[in-house]
């Protein structure tokens, strides 16, 4: 899609995802009760780094941030225009996972964008999410595969989940 | 959108901005046009007034009534001449030359790369703060001294909407235009920013040194010569922090000044009782009301509990309530009348004594006799209608003990003892109306407390002046010179929201901080306490009014916050746990047990009152009337630079950007005189300007000026030469009423910004069947009326010419209603609704041509004659049909039909043809002429709703039913897994209401209260006969006359 955006600190989401299975909700941690995802803050980058890593060169910009208690600015990845409001709760809740949109995260040392997050491309799940579904618990899993007949469990996932997927404009447009 | 996408919309914009008047008119129209064309089609050629036979059973505007041919001639159009055309600020030459430049770059390829944006998180997120949802705060507004509970929307810690809270004893979850309009003020870039002494700009701690040492000069003679001049307030902590200052300076003295006064009800119950005290009216009480001259509605400090009360009542059946009202010019609240009298303001006292005297000589009103000579005497050989005013008297007697009469702030303080004393002898005391110790600080707040600091100044007897009071240069009476002799003070000290006529007078600036920028505390009327805290940090420097009268007592460096909790801790008392105590008062948004009880065991002394009254009654002589009366959008003129609220329709006259010299037709014809004709108005060797305008319902042989107009200081660009300066001939002893004034004209005419004739549903003068309707109330309980007959062709199945959508499947199917009987025109939802959703501004001169962007509109239809008119207000927004003639005339799909039944707007799919406008039968749709958002600064933008798209040029508009709202209920009722229940989801409008008069729901759910109202027997849907099956129903308004007048009329 993309290549990789450089970004403030390598922060690298192999590591902290694959390498020592941070759940992404413990970063992101809005995900499933608000809009935004949420970028976290910078305090809690320390609440492992004040222990872990932190007299480590790279990790100096989070320190300033912290102790000059000024943000860090990050780069935006993914973007969707200014009419469009795109809710992260719903998403999650109803057993979207994470790598659904956001690809493998876990194998990306800078995060790139992995969909291309056009309208049509939205609609083709909201008219047919059934592929995209899983167990609301498995959402950030980054390797969940269905067992059997992936159409069969979609279909009863979507039962389950109580997935009403809306394509009337205000769904996203307001 | 990719750069071609760019090419193509640009190219669409300038061939929409050529297209003249579109002339597409769906076919049903046409039919409507040539069938009433035999009928009713009055003579366009006529300039003359027809005659009432002919003329239209509600109209807008005089000139509708009486089909001028300008008023034919303008109904052809959908906009005004000149809407389309593009000749403001810009010529269309050198438009074409930045469009050129614009798209040049855009060649370049600066638009087409993808956008360097930036994702800024917290350094350390606050517990509370969940990025993306919002967070509400309450709050109070204090406006005159008395406070509206308020709760305000805050993303990200930006305010973004404020709202009524209902736990308020006021506001009951309700907000004026005023509150509501808060925000706008709050991020205006106008704003003082710099303390300054003399022009030079100094600091805080510098401010705080030279209010020390000045204070020690002062207190030298124990503060003789140290004045302040303030607002008035209930603040518990304000009146703390006058107490000390008063210790430490005996002699100093505090003034505060209202341009509206409200004084004349502590006087008059003083005048009745023995002390002054706090009136309060319970209109949920009342079965008979009569106003006397008291705008109840829409004016004052208890005006939302008031209409939610009064509206309650007025539920059709043996519980309704009935409304008399006396009153010189049209209100909202003379709009609500079951019968309305026209009366000059300097006659109100005559009325009332007539009233006394027709009820004396009945039996079980001994209590009155006293008064009887001097009313008897003082109501001979009055004009106004005596059978009406026995009508009346009749009709409180049968009442006693339900009934109500009340009187307004412009009203003396005479009339307000008599009406205690009504009240009283009917009964009324401990039920309709009550009695509370005040709870102002300051016992006056007139004119006089003002002409005594005015006397001091100019005896040379003040050093330091420190105003905290709102632009008293430009409120003051022109008799006491007040902006003359502020420069004679040698140091005044001015806090201040705005550089505005009073900072040019004074020597020290202080930026003051806006109400949601403050610690603080207010009370209302009744005496409850609310805290009030900042939603943000001040924006520009403000400081808060505590702030300042604390550096007095050498609390300068304490701040708000802790100066606010200092106060209530040791109000509290160490016994209680404070921090518990202060979360609680901060999340309730009051503070519970601290309401003043009503006083027990009041009597009037009727022959004293007699007494005291004969000198104060002194006859007025015969001549021409002035009044003047407090402005509906611009309050006394503070509100001057809120954009929002000069562009807001007067709830009356429908004028934005102004105000006018209103008189009554017939004295208007005698003097020679229609609506746009410049004067001179001269009044006691005082002279102003004014543009006169023809307002139906004002009564004859009286003139009346809004206040608030003709502003001329600097800092507010906004308020700046709007209008007409009023507070020119406002005289101490005439604050109000005023006889002996003169107009001449002058050989020059003056254009209106007014709204009252747009957006007219039947263009051409079309027959169409009323849009707003009323009916007695005996009609309404007659089964098989006229009215039922009338309101069942008006609803049900109607003929369309689409196939019907059948949404049964949908879970919910969202609908509105309107109840006409609750409405009283007061414009909160306009308010609300232009708060919500990013609605710009878009000034006089594109009003004028037709461009006003409000989403939801009030039209206020008069009906019977010009002269003694009954009103109608009637909101509308887009009914959201479910056959809608806006959608199969878009070219581009840009308006389309959600699967429950809303009528959608996909801003970025429009491309800004307005054949939907053109189509719309209820004029309902806007459309962005011009870029109004293009010059919005970055702190307004941090006041928009981010929940709603911000609209570019070239794009229509409308209500959405608050989408995002619903859309916002509809996810969290999806993660919960409990459907949205009823009233889960109320519309802006709705919620802003202070009369209940909006509801919005789900059709599907048989129980909501929208499917009741949409059953109800009064439900009509407007233009039902084009077939568009609205969404949104309308409830037919009620009246409840006096069987004794109706027969009589």
């Amino acid at each position: 899609m993309q290549d990789p955006i450089e970004q403030p600190i390598q922060f690298d989401h192999r590591h902290h995802t694959r390498d020592e299975g941070i759940d992404c909700r413990y970063c992101h941690n809005t995900v499933d009760r608000s809009p935004h995802a949420s970028i976290p803050p910078t305090q809690l980058c320390l609440n492992c780094h004040s222990q872990v890593w932190n007299k480590s060169p790279l990790l100096e910009p989070v320190r300033q941030s912290f102790f000059e208690n000024r943000p860090l600015e990050w780069r935006r990845v993914y973007k969707v225009p200014e009419f469009v409001y795109f809710n992260h709760s719903i998403h999650v809740n109803k057993g979207v996972g994470c790598a659904s949109c956001h690809g493998r995260v876990d194998l990306m040392a800078a995060v790139e964008k992995a969909t291309p997050m056009t309208m049509g491309w939205c609609l083709d799940c909201h008219r047919n999410p059934e592929p995209n579904l899983r167990p609301v618990e498995e959402v950030t899993n980054m390797v969940w595969k269905a067992e059997g007949d992936p159409a069969e469990a979609g279909r009863l996932l979507a039962a389950k989940n109580e997935v009403h997927t809306r394509t009337s404009c205000t769904t996203c447009h307001r | 959108m990719s750069c071609e996408d760019n090419h193509d919309k640009k190219d669409a914009d300038r061939k929409a901005r050529r297209s003249r008047a579109l002339t597409i008119v769906s076919g049903v129209s046409e039919a409507g046009r040539a069938g009433a064309a035999g009928t009713s089609a009055p003579d366009a050629a006529s300039d003359a007034a027809a005659d009432t036979a002919s003329a239209p059973r509600y109209w807008r505007s005089v000139a509708e009534r009486d089909r001028t041919a300008a008023w034919e001639q303008a109904a052809h159009r959908e906009f005004p001449p000149g809407a389309s055309e593009l000749n403001d600020d810009v010529s269309r030459r050198s438009f074409m030359q930045l469009v050129g430049v614009s798209t040049a770059v855009a060649g370049f390829g600066v638009a087409c790369r993808k956008p360097n944006e930036k994702i800024v998180p917290f350094v350390r997120r606050p517990e509370e703060v969940t990025p993306g949802n919002p967070q509400h705060f309450a709050t109070a507004h204090e406006l005159e001294g008395f406070a509206t509970g308020l709760v305000v929307e805050s993303h990200e810690g930006r305010p973004t909407k404020v709202e009524g809270n209902p736990d308020h004893p006021i506001s009951l979850g309700a907000a004026t235009s005023y509150d509501q309009a808060l925000v706008l003020g709050l991020y205006d870039e106008n704003r003082a920013r710099q303390i300054s002494r003399n022009g030079d700009p100094i600091a805080w701690r510098t401010f705080l040194d030279d209010v020390s040492r000045r204070g020690q000069a002062l207190a030298a003679d124990g503060g003789a010569k140290l004045r302040f001049l303030t607002e008035p307030t209930a603040s518990p902590m304000l009146g703390d922090l006058r107490r000390r200052i008063i210790e430490k300076f005996p002699r100093a003295k505090f003034v505060s000044y209202s341009t509206l006064g409200g004084e004349a009800g502590f006087e008059g119950a003083r005048l009745a009782f023995g002390r002054p005290l706090q009136p309060r009216q319970h209109f949920g009480e009342a079965a008979v009301i009569l106003s006397l001259d008291a705008d109840f509605l829409g004016d004052g400090p208890e005006q939302l509990r008031h209409s939610r009360h009064f509206a309650a009542r007025r539920e059709p059946g043996t519980n309704m309530n009935r409304l008399y009202v006396v009153e010189p010019s049209m209100t909202i609240t003379g709009g609500m009348a079951d019968h309305r009298q026209r009366l000059r303001g300097l006659d109100v006292a005559a009325f009332t004594l007539g009233l006394i005297a027709a009820l004396t000589d009945r039996p079980g009103f001994e209590s009155l006799a006293p008064l009887a000579g001097l009313a008897r005497a003082q109501s001979a050989g009055k004009t106004w209608d005596a059978k009406w005013l026995a009508a009346v008297a009749r009709d409180l007697e049968k009442n006693r003990g339900r009934s109500l009469v009340i009187t307004g702030r412009r009203q003396p303080a005479a009339v307000h003892a008599l009406v205690n004393a009504l009240n009283v002898a009917l009964g009324n005391l401990g039920k309709t109306v009550t009695f509370g110790a005040p709870v102002l600080v300051d016992g006056t707040n007139g004119a006089l407390a003002l002409g005594s600091l005015a006397e001091d100044i100019a005896a040379g007897q003040v050093d330091t002046l420190v105003i905290t009071a709102r632009n008293p240069a430009y409120t003051a009476p022109a008799d006491l010179k007040f902006a003359q002799l502020l420069r004679r003070v040698p140091n005044t000290i001015y806090h201040t929201l705005y550089e505005d006529e009073t900072a040019a007078a004074s020597h020290t600036l202080v930026p003051a901080a806006h109400v949601l920028e403050s610690w603080g505390d207010a009370r209302a009327v009744d005496g409850t306490a609310s805290i009030v805290q900042p939603l943000i940090a001040p924006l520009w420097g403000g400081i808060p009014e505590s702030e300042i009268l604390a550096a007095f007592v050498g609390d300068g460096d304490v701040g708000a916050h802790q100066l606010v909790r200092r106060y209530w801790k040791d109000r509290l008392g160490a016994s209680q746990d404070f921090n518990a105590a202060w979360e609680r008062w901060l999340a309730d948004g009051v503070i519970a047990g601290t309401a003043v009880p009503a006083e027990e065991g009041l009597a009037v002394d009727a022959p004293a009152l007699a007494g005291a009254l004969s000198p104060l009654l002194a006859p007025k002589p015969e001549a021409l009337e002035l009044a003047f009366v407090r402005d509906a959008k611009v309050f006394d003129g503070r509100f001057g630079n809120n954009a929002w609220l000069q562009e807001l329709p007067d709830p009356m006259t429908k004028l934005t950007w102004d105000n006018s010299l209103q008189i009554s037709q017939t004295t208007a014809q005698k003097l020679g005189l229609e609506t746009g004709d410049l004067v001179s108005v001269d009044f006691r060797q005082r002279k102003m300007e004014a543009a006169v305008m023809i307002v139906p319902g004002h009564v004859d042989e009286a003139v009346t000026l809004p206040l608030g107009y003709g502003r001329t200081g600097e800092g507010e660009a906004v308020a700046k030469g709007v209008g007409f300066n009023a507070n020119l001939l406002r005289a101490s002893d005439a604050l109000w009423f005023g006889r002996g004034v003169t107009l001449t004209k002058l050989d020059e005419r003056y254009k209106f910004g007014l709204t009252q004739d747009h957006w007219t549903m039947s263009p051409d003068g079309r027959d169409i069947p009323p849009p707003a309707v009323e009916t007695p109330l005996m009609q309404l309980l007659k089964e098989g009326s006229e009215f039922h007959q009338e309101l069942e062709a008006r609803r049900g199945p109607a003929a369309t010419i689409h196939t019907p959508v059948d949404y049964s499947s949908q879970k919910y199917k969202w609908a509105m209603a309107i109840d006409l009987n609750r409405c009283t025109g007061c414009n909160a939802c306009v308010t609300a609704c232009q708060s919500e959703n990013n609605i710009p501004t878009v000034g006089k001169a594109n009003v004028m041509k037709g461009r006003e962007m409000h989403w939801i509109r009030i039209d206020r239809y008069f009906s019977g004659s010009v002269e003694d008119p009954t009103v109608i207000t009637q909101p509308l927004a887009c009914v959201h049909c479910e056959s809608a003639p806006c959608e199969y005339v878009c070219p581009v799909n840009a308006t389309v039909h959600s699967d429950e039944g809303l009528n959608e707007m996909a801003y970025n799919r429009c491309i800004g043809t307005r054949y939907c406008s053109n189509n719309c039968p209820y004029k309902v749709r806007r459309f962005n002429f011009l870029e109004y958002n293009g010059d919005v600064t970055a702190a307004r933008q941090m006041g928009m709703n981010p929940d709603v798209t911000v609209r570019s040029r070239g794009i229509m508009e409308k209500c959405s039913f608050c989408v995002q709202r619903i859309e916002r209920k509809r996810i969290d009722s999806r993660i919960a897994g409990v459907p949205i229940a009823d009233g889960d989801i109320q519309t802006a409008c709705q919620q802003g209401c202070p009369s209940a008069a909006i509801t919005f729901g789900s059709l599907h759910d048989t129980n909501s209260r929208v499917s009741k109202l949409h059953a109800s027997p009064r439900r009509y849907d407007l233009l039902h006969e084009l077939g568009t099956r609205p969404r949104t129903a309308y409830l037919a308004r009620v009246r409840n006359p006096n069987p004794e007048l109706a027969r009589a009329e």
